[in-house]
């Protein structure tokens, strides 16, 4: 009997793939480098060596040809997880993924099921320019047909895992690069690390967690940017100011619910999202509290997103523009102060 | 038992770090587990227990160690 383990997220990811590929000989993964390098983001490693190149597949850097291949295998009884790894070439095989994969469910009149992973990797912090750096999760998530996942930490990177590949529709699942604790990134964030038990487990898509309840003003925030909140909370505390976190987990479906619940308690709103500011997942939980029961508000809602422009190279442009922190801490400050 | 990063993980010279442990001190571990991360020039590896027993960690996550390097023992 061995003691529970600390995993990073994508060890606890990957664990999860392992787990469901051991058990159903219908899951397979295909991607770029993910049979002989491991994927990117660790999300493959060891894969290659455990399971073959039958069923952990390079492809060729051909977005679109491998989406729709993967598409095709799970209409025809398959369980595809496709790894993309960086999010910002969504743009290359939008169309496989907004037309071929999100809509075929509908287009045929519900006769084809289409139960398939997309795996991307998410975010910047490590200036690594403006093409390697986006979070774009608003680019899937604006769209109807597929699940969004954005995990925040091991524990639920492991069971939304299981859910998405156990999942009968297309699941989008995002990990951010900052949160995989894969070195190349830099040393994991406590937060992100917890005690997984070795048996697989489910988490249920639209149920937000309130990570820390306060009574002051409610900062909902998704994936790196709920540490990134949780921070401020810290800080905020030490000024008496004590503030509610949610991580709604999953973009698609979002729990507005319990965002609602949140703010009538709490009266204050603060969004942070590391995606860019217009047409985001900001504004959409804002309009969602706005419509549900303008009442609860008692000030105007606050985004604390990127900014719309292209995120700088330069490690202190690229700082000052991230969702940080100090940011957040500075919006909840000005929000409670009028 | 001495756990020591074996001398062939990585060439000569070259420093490693500690990404992670993966069990905490004095977790019962088995031999063959996982029991750390290792990273050299950005290529991360696992490090397996070579024995059975409690684990006392001696080298923190995050400290740079070299081939050698007596990180834990297995008690």
């Amino acid at each position: 009997m061995t003691s529970s383990r600390t995993l990073t997220m994508a060890r606890a990811g990957r664990e999860a793939v392992m787990w469901e590929m051991e058990q159903d000989p219908r899951v397979f993964m295909l991607g770029e480098d993910v049979y002989k390098f491991g994927g990117v983001f660790g999300t493959a490693d060891g894969l290659g060596e455990m399971f073959g190149a039958d069923r952990i597949l390079d492809t060729p850097i051909s977005e679109t040809g491998f989406i729709g291949l993967a598409t095709g295998a799970a209409i025809a009884g398959m369980r595809p997880i496709v790894e993309l790894a960086f999010i910002d070439f969504i743009g290359v095989c939008y169309n496989a993924i907004v037309n071929l994969a999100a809509k075929h469910h509908y287009l045929s009149n519900g006769q084809v099921k289409v139960p398939m992973v997309l795996m991307l990797g998410s975010g910047g912090g490590y200036n690594n320019g403006g093409q390697h750096s986006q979070a774009l999760h608003a680019c899937l998530a604006h769209m109807p047909g597929m699940k969004v996942v954005a995990p925040s930490n091991a524990y639920d990177a492991k069971g939304f895992m299981h859910a998405a590949i156990r999942s009968d529709d297309f699941v989008v699942y995002i990990g951010h690069k900052k949160l995989s604790g894969v070195g190349f990134f830099g040393k994991p964030i406590p937060g992100t690390m917890s005690e997984i038990p070795s048996e697989p487990y489910t988490l249920p898509f639209g149920e937000a967690k309130v990570v820390r309840e306060g009574i002051d003003a409610t900062i909902v925030a998704i994936s790196w940017t709920v540490h990134q909140a949780l921070d401020a909370a810290e800080k905020l505390a030490h000024e008496g100011i004590d503030v509610e976190v949610i991580d709604p987990r999953t973009l698609v479906p979002l729990d507005r619910e319990s965002i609602l619940k949140s703010v009538a308690k709490t009266g204050h709103l603060i969004v942070a999202d590391e995606d860019y500011q217009s047409y985001g997942f900001t504004a959409e939980v804002i309009a969602s509290v706005a419509e549900l029961d303008p009442t609860v508000l008692k000030s105007a809602p606050v985004r604390v997103a990127n900014p719309d422009v292209t995120i700088p190279y330069s490690r202190p442009m690229e700082q000052h523009i991230l969702p940080t922190s100090q940011r957040i801490q500075e919006a909840v400050r000005r929000v409670l102060s009028k | 038992m001495k756990v020591t990063i074996p001398n062939d993980q990585w060439d000569e010279g070259k420093e490693g770090v500690i990404v992670t442990w993966i069990y905490g001190d004095g977790a019962e571990v088995e031999v063959g587990d996982v029991i750390c991360e290792l990273m050299v020039e950005k290529i991360q590896s696992d490090f397996v227990a070579p024995a059975s027993g409690v684990l006392r960690i001696l080298v923190e996550a995050d400290s740079t160690v070299e081939p050698g390097d007596h990180v834990a023992d297995i008690e």
